[in-house]
């Protein structure tokens, strides 16, 4: 069980005491291949409304926990802890069933050749662990008693447990001991759970384990990562979009200060030094031409991403919008392309030795990682070790496009460990993006200010086929990730919602939050110009549109609790603008209140109240992180960022040129947190939907000025008023 | 070229290009890991430390421009780890970190704004820090600078 006891193992191992099949994606993509539409929209309404079970199907417990001599027990993580503060929530609920204090359970990163490895990613981590992390720890519970029944010939009913001790009658020996002079485990049967009423942790204030070496800058990301006889390595990639080398001269390179080795591969060019400014120096020196597309720009993305452009898959169909008659509101909305811009750069450190590779990385898709170097090198994946480290952000970053194939083939030329890391430059241009999108919204509204109809178009670029490339020619658009929140969730009775998706010339993929940040702006925008239509209040319109399904009944209770604790009805300065906007992400609701002012042409965000129901909840505090932090990602991607392109090639290349929000962008924030059903589900990405439409439609109470495509300050600015749509 | 500096109170003497950035010298020779890289062009502050008492981001300081100098990074703010600087110890009350990343810098650059303006307003804290973080712990940060300033 512990590392002092290897042969314990036996005793678990191939034990699968758990089948937990989550209806996974692969089934549903074979079910494609038979009508088409209709099926189609059944899924994209399935995937809308599921709750993403987990991608994990090895539940030995050897695999999660290990007991240490000092009697704490360690948790191999299978989720990658990027900021959000999952390991603290994995303890909680660990310490639930092991009976152990929680300053005694200590989570590391599982590696992939010491434990169970995942993807980290769709808000999931804590929602699909929060049953599995209690039943292995329940399970090691009992297993500990078993193993103590018979140490000491008593009825297993005799033996309690408590603080990382077992007791019966005067005997008592520490979990730590016991597994010590265990050699023959026999695996409990899994117990009954403890029931929620019985929580001493999970639902309290609990502060993160990791904040003490994170203020003292204690070393724990990828960059950090030193080996002995490390060196460093730098590639060049294209600067434009699928750029080839057309000529290359790195004679300058190969002579530069400590340089060790120019490798020159078919797509890239890596130089190895001793240091990494040896190593960017001597990069910086190689003259390189590109054969490339050229030209290509910012308007020829708007053009491809347009409704009508690409393929076309109907996602939702309700009652019939053509039969209702009456005036036609009409709007159009874009955003464009977001990075993720995350603090610290990709970065893997690789250590090739004889047959086995191992990688320190700041990753988010461990699966991915190892089968694309194992592909790339042709080593086993049972040869490679991927040890995650801390990541300095995720975003949604590091699922793809780690530079793990660069490093390891840089460090078996090299024959010693090497570290890569992106420049900046780098992680603006050779990473993967955000898709620009474009929204055509149009309703009808009844006499009494009801909607009738409402229309959603989508154009937007793929985010989940760079995970499934089989897909594409199956899905035909990518509904289930980038047409994540396009569908209309209100109750109305004639709905129409299409999504257009179209090929673009670079990669995008995940951003927080994926398709909802863009498709709740246009949504929850339009719901504001229909309100104002109607002349009803926004608040009590989106109110009036809530149905009796159990979800919609949650939308409904949160609108009316931010309505209270914001102050919405109640009188406010001429001078603030207030707007609100609600989403559901999955089964987690956000719903914010932001008020606004026009500071010398600026808008400036000065209150944001964010409700969410994220159902259960394991730690407020860490809920409380998750929708500031999403508040203030989602203020700096709503007011400022966006990516263009000039000549093929990104121009956003640093923070110059790619603004973000700053401490004087940050507002006062409030977080409700509203526990509206017993099972817990997604917080880190949801409350990043509402910012963007809340800002619009406070700018627009405020002004009379509609912003209809992001980043808001850039169009105000512009003056683009299209008060006609709101006519 | 041979660079004499006193780090955290230490005398170190290194042989480096002498252009290199200090960051990579106290990073990578010197194996203080704290500070760290975010951009490279001294845009986000990641890699804030003081240099005879002044705050750099040295991703873009020559190593060659601190020779002689006194450096003090992350690790050298506080006395120890039970004797925690106010501005940690605030960062521990406030719970400030998601990732972690950007904190060192914006503690060192948070220490230095209150050294000059020991009861900085909320306003004084949003104008002189114009450091980068994007998990969002800006609010926190506000929060923490305001009750460091109330530890001492």
């Amino acid at each position: 069980m512990g590392k002092s006891n290897s042969n314990s193992k036996k005793g678990f191992s191939r034990r699968k005491f758990l089948a937990r099949t989550g209806t996974g994606l692969v089934g549903t993509l074979a079910l494609l291949y038979f009508g088409r539409s209709l099926i189609r929209r059944e899924i994209s309404g399935f995937v809308a409304e599921m709750e993403f079970a987990t991608d994990i199907d090895n539940f030995d417990t050897n695999m999660w926990f290990e007991v240490n001599a000092d009697n704490t027990i360690t948790l191999k993580s299978p989720k990658v802890e990027m900021g959000q503060g999952i390991f603290t929530g994995f303890a909680m609920l660990a310490a639930e069933e092991l009976d152990i204090t929680l300053e005694n359970i200590k989570v590391v990163h599982a590696s992939s050749l010491n434990g169970i490895i995942s993807n980290t990613g769709v808000s999931n981590s804590t929602s699909s662990l929060y049953v599995i992390i209690r039943e292995i720890a329940a399970t090691l519970r009992e297993t500990l008693k078993l193993a103590a029944s018979k140490l000491w010939g008593v009825n297993i009913t005799t033996i309690a447990t408590k603080d990382g001790v077992i007791t019966s009658g005067t005997k008592s020996i520490t979990y730590a001991e016991l597994a010590k002079q265990t050699t023959e485990w026999i695996a409990a049967e899994l117990p009954t759970l403890r029931p929620a009423s019985a929580f001493k942790y999970v639902g309290k204030e609990q502060k993160r384990f990791d904040l003490l070496d994170k203020v003292l800058a204690k070393p724990i990301y990828g960059i950090d990562v030193d080996l002995p006889e490390m060196v460093y390595g730098a590639v060049l990639y294209s600067p434009y979009f699928n750029g080839k080398i057309k000529s290359i001269d790195f004679s300058k390179a190969q002579k530069s200060a400590g340089v060790l080795s120019v490798v020159e591969e078919k797509e890239w060019v890596g130089i190895v030094a001793n240091s990494r400014y040896a190593a960017e120096t001597a990069l910086s020196s190689v003259k390189v031409t590109w054969d490339y597309i050229p030209n290509y720009s910012t308007n020829d993305t708007e053009k491809a991403i347009s409704v009508g452009n690409g393929t076309e898959v109907n996602i939702q169909k309700t009652g019939d919008i053509d039969k209702i008659i009456g005036e036609e509101i009409v709007a159009e909305f874009r955003t464009p392309i977001g990075f993720h811009a995350g603090m610290e750069p990709s970065i893997v450190v690789a250590d090739y030795k004889k047959d086995k590779l191992t990688l320190y990385a700041s990753v988010q898709n461990l699966t991915f990682m190892q089968s694309s170097v194992s592909e790339a090198l042709g080593i086993d994946t049972d040869k490679i070790d991927i040890i995650p480290t801390y990541l300095g952000g995720g975003f949604g970053r590091r699922a793809f496009k780690h530079n793990a194939v660069e490093a390891a083939k840089l460090s078996k030329v090299v024959g010693k460990p090497v570290q890569l890391l992106y420049t900046r430059k780098q992680e603006f241009q050779n990473g993967y993006v955000r898709p620009n999108t474009q929204h055509i919204l149009k309703g009808k509204l009844s006499k009494n200010g009801q909607i009738l109809s409402m229309q959603h178009d989508l154009a937007t670029g793929p985010m989940a086929f760079m995970a499934m490339p089989a897909a594409e020619p199956l899905l035909g658009a990518d509904f289930i990730v980038a047409g994540h929140g396009s569908r209309i969730t209100y109750d109305v009775p004639n709905i129409n919602t299409t999504i257009w998706q179209n090929s673009l010339p670079f990669e995008t993929s995940m951003w927080r939050g994926v398709g909802m940040f863009a498709n709740t702006f246009a949504i929850e925008t339009f719901m504001d110009i229909l309100a104002h239509k109607a002349n009803i209040d926004p608040l009590k319109f989106r109110l009036n549109h809530c149905g009796d399904t159990a979800q919609l009944k949650r939308r409904e209770k949160l609108l009316e609790l931010l309505a209270e604790k914001s102050g919405w009805f109640n009188p406010k300065p001429t001078d603030i603008g207030r707007g609100i906007a609600v989403c559901d992400d999955h089964k987690t609701i956000s719903a914010a209140v932001v008020e606004v002012k026009i500071e010398e042409g600026y808008i400036k965000v000065k209150r944001v109240v964010q409700a969410i129901d994220p159902g259960k909840v394991i730690n407020p505090e860490g809920i409380r992180q998750q929708v500031e932090g999403a508040t203030m990602m989602a203020i700096s991607a709503s007011l400022y960022e966006k990516g263009t392109i000039e000549d093929s090639q990104f121009v956003e290349t640093n923070f110059h040129s790619y603004k973000v929000a700053k401490l004087s962008d940050t507002p006062e924030i409030e977080v409700l947190i509203y526990e509206g059903t017993d099972k817990p589900y997604g917080v880190g990405e949801s409350p990043i939907s509402p910012i963007a439409p809340a800002i619009a439609n406070a700018v627009f109470d405020l002004t009379d000025i509609r912003l209809l495509s992001l980043p808001l300050q850039q169009v105000f600015e512009k003056g683009n008023a299209e008060n006609k749509i709101d006519a | 070229m041979k660079i004499n500096l006193t780090i955290n109170n230490q005398e170190k003497v290194v042989d480096i290009d002498p252009d290199m950035p200090l960051l990579w010298l106290i990073r990578d020779v010197v194996k203080l890991k704290g500070t760290k890289f975010g951009c490279g062009m001294a845009l986000c502050g990641a890699c804030s430390l003081y240099v005879d008492g002044e705050l750099v981001r040295s991703c873009s300081y020559p190593a060659k421009m601190a020779d002689g100098k006194r450096i003090t990074t992350i690790e050298g703010l506080s006395e120890n780890e039970s004797h925690l600087h106010p501005v940690q110890q605030a960062w521990l009350d406030i719970q400030v970190p998601q990732c972690g990343y950007c904190q060192p810098g914006f503690i060192m650059a948070a220490a230095k704004l209150l050294e000059q303006n020991p009861n900085p307003s909320v306003e004084d804290i949003k104008n002189g820090i114009t450091n980068i973080c994007r998990c969002g712990t800006h609010p926190r940060i506000i929060k923490a600078i305001i009750h460091a300033s109330k530890i001492k």
